[in-house]
């Protein structure tokens, strides 16, 4: 009984391959069944950044598609944003150490409005004022590399690790850190998407 | 029946989400693609248990698990990426102990796990916990 629902309900969908942005050079993610090819829009895909690169040390990276272009076999998503799997944040956060956050909104030179949010851990416990200025010399990177980034370069930066290296070497003469990540990125609006 | 065969065993190298929710007084497994936005099978201890109490136990996950992973053999599901969820908020956040089971067994009926993720909900501090029953100790 249940398992003619199940044939029935597979019969008549087509798979379709998923593929990632442009920015990520097509790289398939998956495949995902639909009966009428508009219901794929804006569906989304979690993937690591280790299995679009092919490189299994980068598995703590969530990358995240939405779908936004439908081909004959296959639909074209556009890179949403990233998060740090939990068990990886979780992982670095100590008892007795400060951990520094803040969200940054930034616009590419290409006109991406993109949300960052790094995290500082630091080897013990910061004062007030040293996590304040942490926090304002990271931002005032961030906000330097994406003002001479294009969209590309700056995702890349973020997800593949450059720009947090390039934050812990500055703000490390703050305040003695151990590590800084990028621990989520949000894109909040694309060119040509009237402002909210 | 005939039409049955006929779908079954899809050429695949496909992959799918398996969804474990497993609390203390059930497991819910729900299977779908990666998007997470079709469901390809699903199945809880209901289906698998007479008794109500029975269907958190790990023999019940298994059930379930074979029931899950025959159905994606059919639609040529070769391997898994498990999100496995506690019932969370404000209340437990360690999943119950259909989970385990649950991921064994989709691995010995021969589906392949990929990543296993927690995904269980935690609050950023939003609603207040339930009161305290009376002689727990809290």
């Amino acid at each position: 009984m249940s398992s003619r629902q199940v044939s029935k309900a597979g019969r008549g969908k087509d798979w379709y391959t998923v593929l990632a942005s442009q920015e990520f050079d097509r790289a398939e993610l998956g495949e995902t069944p639909a009966d009428e090819p508009e219901k794929l829009l804006d569906r989304t895909i979690v993937t690591t950044l280790g299995e679009i690169t092919d490189d299994f040390g980068e598995n703590n990276t969530k990358m995240k598609f939405q779908v936004d272009e439908i081909g004959s076999d296959s639909v074209y998503t556009v890179f949403t944003g990233h998060e740090l799997t939990r068990d990886y944040v979780r992982s670095l956060v100590r008892r007795g150490t400060s951990k520094v956050d803040d969200v940054i909104v930034v616009e590419t030179t290409d006109g991406y409005e993109v949300e960052v949010q790094p995290s500082a851990f630091a080897a013990k416990k910061a004062d007030d004022s040293q996590e304040k200025a942490i926090r304002a010399r990271v931002r005032e990177i961030v906000e330097e590399k994406a003002e001479e980034s294009t969209f590309e370069e700056f995702i890349d930066a973020v997800v593949t690790g450059r720009l947090s290296s390039a934050l812990y070497s500055e703000a490390k003469k703050i305040y003695p850190l151990r590590r800084i990540e990028i621990e989520k990125s949000d894109v909040e609006r694309r060119p040509g998407e009237a402002e909210e | 029946m005939s039409a049955e065969d006929e779908t079954e065993q899809v050429e695949g190298d496909r992959w799918g989400v398996a969804h474990i929710h497993a609390s203390l007084n059930n497991t819910i497994i729900t299977l779908t693609d990666l998007t997470g936005a079709e469901t390809l099978a699903k199945s809880s201890g209901g289906t698998v248990v007479k008794q109500s109490r029975n269907e958190s136990t790990p023999y019940a996950a298994m059930q379930m698990a074979e029931e899950v992973a025959d159905r994606a053999a059919e639609q040529g599901i070769s391997g898994v990426h498990v999100r496995i969820r506690a019932p969370g908020g404000n209340m437990n956040t360690n999943p119950g102990p259909g989970a385990q089971a649950a991921i064994r067994a989709l691995a010995r009926a021969g589906l392949e796990i990929g990543r296993i993720e927690d995904v269980t909900p935690i609050p950023h501090d939003g609603c207040k916990g339930p009161k305290g029953r009376r002689g727990r100790g809290n």
